[in-house]
């Protein structure tokens, strides 16, 4: 908690989605679109590396990282104990069965007044600091971090690669396509990071175990402090029409020989005879 | 000054922080323009607001909307550009508004939609306009596996497209564009630059190449790199890579990245060597005419999109695929 952006001890909010793990997830075979009964779920891959900055910031300066997320349905139960044996200190789960988040303005737009109501909930004037993923591994919008910081009136720093705090001043390093960039900003402050911040931790099985003891809270839309569900409703949407697969057709064919170099002159003949190589 | 105070433009607003990305949205945006007939209009603000404003003119804007701080400062930090690109946004009112999807464009677009209370779609790899001025839109969705096809039908309808998504727009033998000017207040920055440093980039356009070696975390070491430059060579082609080598270490340059979060290639020829196939990478080069696979893992999922596969390890197949070109160019006995 801060007094006048002095961060002694800062307060952390992650935000993590649940996603249906996009390595794992198939077409259905009848209608091409994503057979999301079937998939497995995961913490959304820079989620992870979200967590990770998050735990090392709050170990580093003796602070607590809490998450929240917003989910259409509840996530596998393991999937939410990852978040928690990582060493977050409690999850909040807001519950919008009736899909009304279902874009990125209205995801913002929830997830704004969730950061408020954990804040009182954990007597925090404010958050020093809320991370999220630089885009989900689902949806890949890159917009609910920009997003949630001007829904907050936060500065943002997106694409972060590295990340210090030192007397409520939050250094950062950070990388686009043609600069890298060092950048200074008082705390309270957004971050969007990706997988190049860190390696993620792997939870042990005992931490995993211990984890079932920590906070799991589930909220519902109408119990955030601040949101107005009417306006939620009635803001301009965008129309899902509908979700494929497009076709892929490859050859497949595996390439054999006793030696390497009889599987190059194999694999050279075979591009020429297709006309792609000519030597 | 603002322009079309009175009922709005009902055009087409661009914006990139980069000219030549402008010259790409200048094509997409002229076909939605003709569409709609309305004008074609682009916001010049940024560092490279005059190159903005050139680039604009000269490949056949209509307007362009020069937004200006009334402090006189030039507007550099991004938040201020999105506040600006919000100004811009209410004073021509656009029935659809492009921004380029670079880093920079993302965040832009997400925080100047916020603060407008708009929806907007990501990374559109493609656009239709029907008659009535709805947008269609496709975006990769699940690690570009799947596409999602979705409608936008308020306006502004704002969507960011991928820089070399769209041809450069010819530059006009007329210039036939005006300069509007736009003085907008602007809030004071919170974030301080304390140092800029260039990232490397690439000579050669990866997204033009005709034959494409990219390589993976199958390769243990930066210098090995050297082997797959060779094979490059010799069959007319160009080096690029995933994430990792492009990102998490960078042994080469980001904009030899290939997939979701990097370019999207369509060589005739691409050969992955150590790259697992991940779908974030699958996607980037999907529109390769054949596939060559060299992984050791006979499981890698690289291998189901492949047209040919070598299960095998890519130091001795590549040395062995050098040795085998050599020789068939004459070079070698
Ligand atoms: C939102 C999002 C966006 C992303 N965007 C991109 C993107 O744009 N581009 C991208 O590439 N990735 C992207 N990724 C990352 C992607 O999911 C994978 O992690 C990445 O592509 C893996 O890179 P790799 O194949 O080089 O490494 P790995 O997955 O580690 O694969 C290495 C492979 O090399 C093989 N190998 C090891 N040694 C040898 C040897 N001696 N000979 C032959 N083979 C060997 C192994 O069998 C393995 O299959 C993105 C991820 C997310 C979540
Ligand atoms: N439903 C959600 N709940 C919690 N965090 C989310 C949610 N959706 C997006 N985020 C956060 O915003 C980041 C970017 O998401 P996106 O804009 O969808 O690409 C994610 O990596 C998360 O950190």
């Amino acid at each position: 908690m801060t007094a006048a952006g002095i961060a002694s001890v800062p307060s952390i909010l992650v935000c993590v989605k649940f996603v249906p793990d996009p390595a794992q997830l198939q077409a259905e075979p009848l209608t091409g679109r994503p057979d999301l009964k079937r998939s497995p779920f995961r913490i959304s891959t820079f989620d992870e590396n979200a967590i990770e900055a998050a735990l090392q910031l709050a170990a580093e300066h003796g602070g607590r990282a809490v998450a929240m997320s917003l989910c259409a349905q509840l996530p596998p139960k393991d999937v939410v104990l990852k978040a928690l044996a990582m060493g977050v200190a409690a999850v909040y789960l807001v519950k919008d069965e009736e899909r009304l988040a279902r874009d990125p303005l209205r995801v913002a737009t929830v997830l704004a007044a969730t950061a408020r109501t954990i804040a009182a909930r954990e007597s925090l004037a404010q958050w020093d600091l809320v991370i999220c993923g630089e885009a989900s591994a689902d949806e890949y919008n890159q917009q609910v971090g920009p997003r949630l910081a001007a829904a907050l009136n936060l500065p943002a720093i997106t694409y972060a690669t590295g990340l210090t705090l030192l007397n409520g001043v939050l250094r950062a390093e950070r990388a686009i396509e043609d600069r890298s960039e060092t950048l200074e900003v008082n705390v309270p402050a957004l971050v969007t990071v990706g997988t190049e911040i860190n390696t993620a931790r792997m939870p042990t099985v005992l931490q995993i175990m211990g984890a079932g003891r920590k906070p799991m809270v589930e909220l519902t839309l109408a119990e955030l402090t601040g949101l107005d569900i009417d306006q939620l409703k009635a803001f301009p949407a965008v129309e899902v029409l509908d979700v494929f697969s497009p076709p892929s057709a490859r050859k497949q064919v595996t390439i054999k020989g006793e030696s390497a170099d009889e599987i190059a002159a194999e694999l050279l003949r075979r591009l020429g005879t297709d006309g792609e190589v000519t030597l | 000054m603002a322009t079309h105070q009175n009922g709005g433009s009902g055009g087409v607003l661009l914006f990139s922080e980069n000219p030549e990305t402008v010259g790409e949205l200048l094509t997409l945006g002229r076909e939605l323009a003709s569409r709609l007939h309305r004008p074609l209009i682009v916001a010049a603000v940024g560092r490279n607001a005059q190159a903005l404003l050139d680039e604009g003119l000269a490949r056949g804007a209509d307007e362009v909307l020069a937004v200006r701080d009334s402090q006189g400062d030039g507007i550099v930090p991004d938040e201020s550009i999105a506040t600006a690109l919000c100004e811009a946004i209410r004073a021509s009112a656009p029935a659809v508004v492009l921004v380029g999807a670079t880093r920079t464009g993302a965040e832009l677009a997400a925080r100047t939609a916020q603060m407008l209370q708009i929806p907007c779609a990501s990374s559109c790899v493609a656009l239709e306009m029907d008659d009535a001025g709805n947008l269609s839109v496709d975006r990769r969705v699940y690690g570009g596996r799947f596409v999602s096809r979705q409608l936008l039908n308020i306006a502004p309808r704002m969507v960011t497209v991928p820089p070399k998504r769209f041809p450069r727009a010819e530059k006009v033998s007329e210039l036939h564009g005006s300069i509007q000017e736009l003085q907008v207040e602007l809030p004071a920055p919170r974030i301080k630059t304390m140092s800029v440093n260039p990232r490397s980039h690439s000579q050669v356009d990866i997204s033009k190449a005709e034959v494409i070696i990219s390589a993976g975390r199958g390769v243990k070491k930066m210098e090995d790199l050297q082997l797959l430059e060779k094979l490059a060579k010799l069959l007319g082609g160009v080096l690029a890579g995933s994430r990792p080598l492009t990102g998490d270490v960078d042994w080469l340059p980001v904009d030899r990245r290939i997939g979701l979060s990097g370019q999207t290639v369509k060589p005739n020829l691409y050969i992955a060597c150590g790259i697992s196939g991940q779908i974030e990478h699958i996607v980037g080069m999907k529109g390769a005419r054949t596939v060559v696979a060299i992984n050791n893992d006979a499981k890698a999922p690289i291998h189901g999109e492949a047209d040919y596969s070598v299960i095998g390890d890519l130091y001795e197949v590549v040395p062995a695929l050098i040795q085998a070109c050599e020789k068939a160019m004459g070079k070698v006995g």
